[in-house]
């Protein structure tokens, strides 16, 4: 039963693909995000249509910027300022260009591909098992059945909704953001591991 | 760096995932029983995959990333909060936001019970940050 691999192995190969990420798509590894990008699909589509004519005419987004401009200050007041700060007040900026931000597809692509190294893995070493539990020791610590279910979808909505608050999980604060000595990450990290070892100490004296 | 194409970053993406989903299988982080082990420090294997993992990509980073500016992650107020939810749900899942999908695909199908909390709680903040909060999570793209 224990074909796990040694810690230095585990080590190595999540270190080369944190790295291999990096080097490959200039990007820090993270997954929660594939899950925001995902659920907030529809708000990509409005921005990428809400973008699509400054794609096609980069001068669009001036005028565009130069019309709101006028609409909120007056003809006066924004010309002045045109005057005074002189030319290229009103024209985009380079943080204000057509996000090139990666489509949402990519980000399922990226989560269904690693439910597929799950069960290549599993399989080519025999563990695979349909089954509806999570193994001996979540049974014996939370029961099984529906209302084991109940606590998994609560524990999810948990690891989604905290996720999305701390800005990261795992991979991008504990890999990505500790391995560069990121403060926020380093927090971050010591914050939800600790917990996560308090609530397991909890969970095995209640069980008892 | 030029940008890849839409197709390109779904085959590069798909390497990765696949990789990812494979060792993440291998190492034990989807088992539960593995994972309740460390927090409770019964067994330190992967406590020490972890610590080793953050490591060398950190020499990795020093070897290749010389000179390059990568984004780092802010401080703000979500991410005390937030971590602490999250530690919270990762200790009663053992799953954080990848491991629902490799446990799935281990065969393990009361992850997909996390993957709907998953799901429902990444929306239910969406709609949550958009009202109440307002300061920029930085989350990764």
């Amino acid at each position: 039963m224990l074909n796990y691999w040694p810690w230095w192995l585990g080590s190595l190969a999540l270190a080369a693909i944190t790295i291999g990420f990096w080097l490959l798509l200039r990007r820090p590894l993270g997954v929660s995000g594939s899950w925001a990008r995902i659920v907030g699909w529809r708000e990509a589509r409005a921005v990428a249509r809400a973008e699509a004519p400054f794609r096609v005419n980069a001068a669009a987004m001036g005028d565009a910027l130069l019309a709101a401009t006028l609409a909120e200050f007056g003809e006066q007041a924004t010309f002045q300022s045109l005057s005074t700060s002189g030319a290229g007040a009103a024209s985009p900026s380079r943080a204000m260009a057509p996000s090139s931000r990666t489509h949402w597809t990519v980000h399922l692509t990226f989560l269904g591909t690693m439910l597929l190294g799950g069960f290549i893995a599993s399989t080519s070493n025999g563990t695979f098992a349909l089954r509806f539990d999570l193994g001996s020791v979540y049974t014996q610590l939370f029961g099984s059945g529906w209302h084991s279910w109940l606590l998994l979808m609560l524990g999810g909505g948990l690891v989604g909704f905290g996720t999305q608050m701390a800005g990261g999980c795992t991979s991008g604060h504990g890999l990505s953001g500790c391995s560069r000595l990121v403060p926020a990450s380093l927090i971050a990290t010591s914050i939800f591991f600790a917990t996560a070892v308090g609530v397991s100490f909890l969970a095995q004296v209640m069980a008892r | 760096m030029k940008t890849r194409s839409t197709l390109e970053q779904h085959f590069i993406y798909g390497l990765f995932g696949l990789v990812l989903g494979f060792a993440l299988s291998r190492i034990g982080f989807a088992s539960y029983s593995q994972v309740h082990r460390m927090f409770v420090f019964s067994d330190l294997r992967l406590l020490y995959t972890f610590a080793g993992a953050v490591g060398l990509t950190m020499a990795g980073f020093m070897a290749f990333a010389r000179g390059h500016r990568i984004p780092t992650k802010p401080f703000h107020p979500g991410t005390i909060p937030g971590s602490i939810l999250f530690g919270a749900g990762w200790a009663l899942t053992g799953s954080c936001p990848a491991i629902a999908i490799v446990q799935i695909g281990e065969g393990q199908l009361a992850a997909a019970f996390t993957l709907l909390g998953i799901l429902f709680g990444v929306w239910a903040y969406r709609q949550v940050h958009a009202q109440i909060f307002h300061w920029d999570t930085g989350s990764c793209e």
